[in-house]
């Protein structure tokens, strides 16, 4: 390969200059024509994807079932949210509270910061529930693992995983009882890691009993339970109209705060009122100079 | 001297002869597998896509101008889908077409065997990397170059996703139109060099021109796979929510979201039995028809370019020369002002003006410049288009070698994952592709043999094979992403196999199919008809000719289509997207349990999953490991077998 090489260099050194001279100036040209900076920082906003439980929370609370900017990106997770408003500077995403770390900066919503006590006092203004549903009444397993994440065990899991445990919650009682077999859980990808910690520990309760969690998200998790492939299903949103003959029955287990998140590099804003926020996803407001404090 | 013939006795002659037609019967069956797989992936699409075009109409489902599914009202208009589709796929080719005939006449015309020798199979095996990883190297290395090198609010852009798909097409048709140049006769050439043509006189008016349709079908093979890729182009574009239609239409940099990006996001959390779940099946019939239609236009093509060299006689054109030259330059006219349009977006006016006259400057310089010249520049130009390929994918391999080698220690593909995949190995991921892989090449590899031992030893061509053939060809064109919907509608949900290993097998097993028969095929022409003749003569009955003789020196390239159905299979997201996957640490213990896979792993790990860096370039690099290294052994195999197979 490097003796072709060399030898079209040799002979073709005439052409090969010619060529690259015509390559730089495309280059030079390229680059000249992409050096007139815009002013001020376009937003980008970023959302999730039409299916998502937290979408349609977003969209109800904050929204108001208006339609969002055309120019709205979809992400179909979370953690896909955040990695994009990580990466892009004009970028502005929302997500649950667990997905808020330091690559990201949070901003306050109407001055208020989410965190777990703002979201169970309702002061912090968008909050939603997480579901786990079961086909009919829960009933044996299914039922006490159920217990068992709504127990204040169960919801210190909650809360190490960056969610809003239930507020109320009483002692799990495990005393006298003892299950085998398995349990399968299966549905929304925002629950999924509270689900597996919780399995680990259920399981670390009883020993003769196996939990398996899988994700797949809130639609794939609704239609496994009610065709009862699976035990519970997990859920990031209630049913929809189309679900609501399936028989299920909903079980919340935890809160979660959405959090309205941009790149850290982002000096135009730290606050912003829920009407900011729904001008932003509207498609009203596209420059972060516009909202500059 | 008296010769005692013994006569074989009537049961055993009985017994051959139901052995026989047994025998053609199970062949026959597993033959027209292909085309019943295809009529009911067709059938189940239209089944489930049928009440959205009942309930909304097919017009307005096609022309609506918002994807909005769970809007009040909701709105199913596909049209910014489909325009993005096309898009994405028209900027792909921009890009890789220039770069994969250079590259394939590079390969075939100029380079030296030895170069050739590497080279060829290098290519090939390129086209065994998994799009997941090339999704996974777009998402953090290219949209974030274009965002910064373009200034543009974000990267994931039309652009973005035309570059990847551009360069994961560029393998495919290399390849392709790399065989349709070297098969070009020798005399043709000859003949060309001893009237004292150039060898780029040579080649650019008589080698090319000569293999014009299989290089025509190489792109159109390209443009299926650019259309049907799903997880690259998911990860890129952007996706804005309604689609969007770029404005002006040549904007590159407008985020987009294509056909396939719709079915991979919404798929997974639809409602199953909501209109949004029966619009996302309109979706993907309106996938496969585009799909389809371009692997019919192919295989016409390619139909024709066969005919024409059986028959010498001359045909009367259908446009005569000076006529289809008009045609030819109005259609260079439409291109070029569609390139200067999309320059003029892309840089501004005054630079487009400034390359217009370059242009026009070379356009006057090639009538003045001497042969030699002009063979020199023509040259070093396509030796240019094989190195921008080199170094585009070596950049691509380089990052992933580089940032995955870290991560990888026994630790790491030996144990679970811990933390959500952030921590801890992928053990139960390799062991899921393993079992994934495993029970789709059982499945397909008795079916795939079966057809091609049919088609070749038991037809002579005519309607069914033809049928036959056209059936296997159109499975080898359907998007991955469309066997994944199939899976789902059928086995996950009709069939009630929930998520499953099983569903996920045999819907993989379903799209290595059309590989395994195509390969067996050519492994069975291979052999030649004189030892089946000599096996007959011999009284052997077909079968046992078939068992005994033909299979034996087939089995090295039926072994080829196996190994290359297994790459594909392995590292293959869409169709377990929704058929088999789950992203967990545990490893099913019955089919009827979901497993999690590599590529499944690596594309949560990539969109899902912060901070996990380090095991998603470890995960990227044992499924590219894993993938090439099943191609090389294909391509390993594929060679020493050639060489040593001479009758």
């Amino acid at each position: 390969m490097i003796n072709i090489i060399q030898k079209k260099l040799n002979k073709n050194i005439g052409s090969l200059i010619i060529g690259l001279s015509i390559i730089a100036l495309l280059f030079t040209t390229f680059f000249s024509g992409c050096v007139q900076q815009q002013e001020g920082l376009p937003i980008v906003p970023i959302g999730r994807d039409s299916t998502s439980g937290t979408r349609e929370f977003f969209w109800t609370f904050v929204m108001n079932k208006e339609n969002f900017s055309a120019s709205l990106l979809e992400k179909n997770s979370n953690g896909a949210v955040q990695q994009t408003v990580a990466q892009t500077p004009g970028a502005i995403g929302y997500v649950g509270l667990g997905y808020v770390d330091s690559t990201v900066k949070a901003l306050t919503i109407n001055n208020i910061t989410a965190s777990a006590n703002t979201v169970l006092s309702k002061i912090y203004p968008i909050s939603r529930d997480l579901y786990m549903f079961t086909k009919g009444e829960a009933t044996g397993e299914a039922k006490e693992f159920i217990d068992y994440i709504q127990s204040t065990e169960g919801q210190a899991i909650v809360q190490e995983e960056g969610f809003v445990p239930l507020p109320n919650s009483v002692s799990y009682n495990s005393s006298g009882k003892t299950f085998s077999g398995t349990l399968t859980v299966s549905g929304s990808t925002t629950v999924l890691p509270i689900a597996s910690k919780e399995a680990t520990a259920f399981m670390n309760i009883y020993h003769g009993l196996t939990v398996t969690v899988t994700g797949g998200g809130s639609g794939a998790g609704i239609t496994a339970v009610s065709s009862g492939t699976v035990n519970i299903g997990m859920s990031s949103r209630d049913l929809q109209s189309s679900e609501s003959n399936l028989g299920l029955v909903k079980h919340v287990i935890a809160k979660d705060g959405i959090v309205i998140i941009v790149n850290p590099s982002n000096n135009y804003v730290d606050n912003l009122s829920l009407d900011q926020l729904k001008a932003i996803y509207k498609g009203e407001i596209t420059n972060w100079k516009d909202l500059s404090k | 001297m008296t010769i005692k013939i013994r006569l074989p006795q009537k049961s055993i002659l009985t017994k051959k002869f139901i052995q026989e037609k047994g025998m053609k019967t199970i062949l026959f069956l597993s033959a027209i597998s292909a085309i019943i797989v295809m009529f009911s992936i067709i059938i189940f699409l239209f089944r489930d896509a049928f009440p959205i075009f009942q309930r909304i109409g097919l017009v307005p489902f096609l022309t609506g101008m918002r994807w909005n599914p769970v809007g009040q009202p909701p709105l199913y208009g596909a049209f910014p889908l489909i325009i993005a589709t096309l898009l994405v796929t028209l900027g792909a080719m921009v890009i890789a077409i220039p770069l994969s005939i250079g590259s394939a006449i590079f390969i075939s015309e100029i380079a030296t065997p030895k170069v050739k020798a590497i080279m060829k199979p290098a290519i090939e095996l390129l086209a065994g990397i998994p799009s997941v990883v090339y999704g996974f190297f777009g998402l953090l290395v290219l949209t974030t170059w274009i965002q910064g090198i373009f200034t543009i609010p974000t990267g994931e852009t039309w652009l973005a996703g035309s570059i990847l798909l551009g360069i994961m097409a560029i393998p495919t048709i290399t390849s392709v139109a790399e065989d349709a140049i070297s098969s070009v006769p020798r005399e043709y050439k000859e003949g060309s060099l001893a009237v004292g043509a150039t060898r780029w006189q040579t080649i650019s008016k008589v080698v090319v021109p000569s293999a014009m349709s299989g290089i025509t079908a190489a792109i159109i093979l390209g443009i299926g796979r650019a259309i049907g890729e799903t997880m690259a182009v998911m990860m890129v574009c952007g996706n804005p929510t309604y689609g969007l239609i770029p404005s002006p239409i040549t904007n590159i940099f407008t985020p987009v979201k294509t056909l396939t990006a719709t079915l991979g996001i919404e798929m997974g959390e639809v409602a199953s039995g909501s209109n949004h779940y029966y619009a996302l099946f309109g979706l993907a019939l309106i996938l496969l028809i585009i799909t389809l239609v371009v692997n019919i236009l192919a295989t016409v093509i390619l139909g024709r370019l066969k005919e024409r060299q059986k028959s010498s006689s001359k045909k009367k054109p259908l446009v005569s020369y000076e006529i289809g030259e008009k045609i030819k330059r109005t259609f260079y006219l439409i291109i070029g002002i569609l390139l200067a349009g999309l320059i003029l977006t892309a840089i501004g006016p005054l630079p487009t003006v400034f390359v217009l006259i370059l242009i026009a400057i070379a356009y006057y310089l090639k009538k003045k410049i001497s042969m030699k010249m002009k063979q020199r520049i023509a040259f070093s130009i396509i030796s240019l288009t094989i190195i921008t390929v080199i170094i585009i994918l070596g950049i691509i391999l380089a990052y992933i070698i580089s940032n995955g080698i870290g991560a990888l220690s026994w630790e790491f593909i030996t144990t679970g994952p811990s933390n959500l995949g952030r921590s801890g190995g992928i053990f139960p991921s390799i062991i899921g592709t393993l079992y994934l892989v495993a029970g789709a090449i059982a499945m397909s590899l008795p079916l795939g043999v079966g057809a091609a031992i049919y088609l070749n030893e038991y037809t002579r061509e005519g309607k069914i094979t033809k049928i036959i053939r056209a059936g296997a060809d159109l499975l080898n064109g359907t998007p991955s992403i469309v066997f994944g919907l199939f899976g789902f509608a059928f086995f996950v949900m009709y069939l009630k196999f929930g998520f499953s290993l099983l569903a996920g097998q045999i819907t993989l097993a379903f799209m290595i199919l059309p590989t395994i028969i195509r390969t067996t095929e050519e492994a069975l022409k291979c052999v030649p008809s004189s030892l089946r003749e000599g096996s007959y003569a011999l009284g052997a009955t077909k079968w046992q000719t078939i068992r005994r003789v033909v299979l034996p020196p087939a089995a090295p390239g039926i072994l080829t289509g196996a190994i290359l159905g297994i790459g594909r299979a392995a590292g293959e997201t869409a169709p377990i997207l929704f058929t088999a996957v789950v992203f967990s640490d545990f490893i099913p213990s019955s089919l009827f349990q979901p497993v999690n896979a590599l590529p499944y792993h690596l594309f949560t790990l990539a969109t899902s999953i912060p901070g996990s860096k380090q095991n998603q370039a470890g995960t990227a690099l044992v499924l590219l490991l894993l993938v090439i290294g099943i191609y090389l052994i294909a391509i390993l195999l594929r060679n020493r077998y050639r060489k040593t197979m001479k009758w």
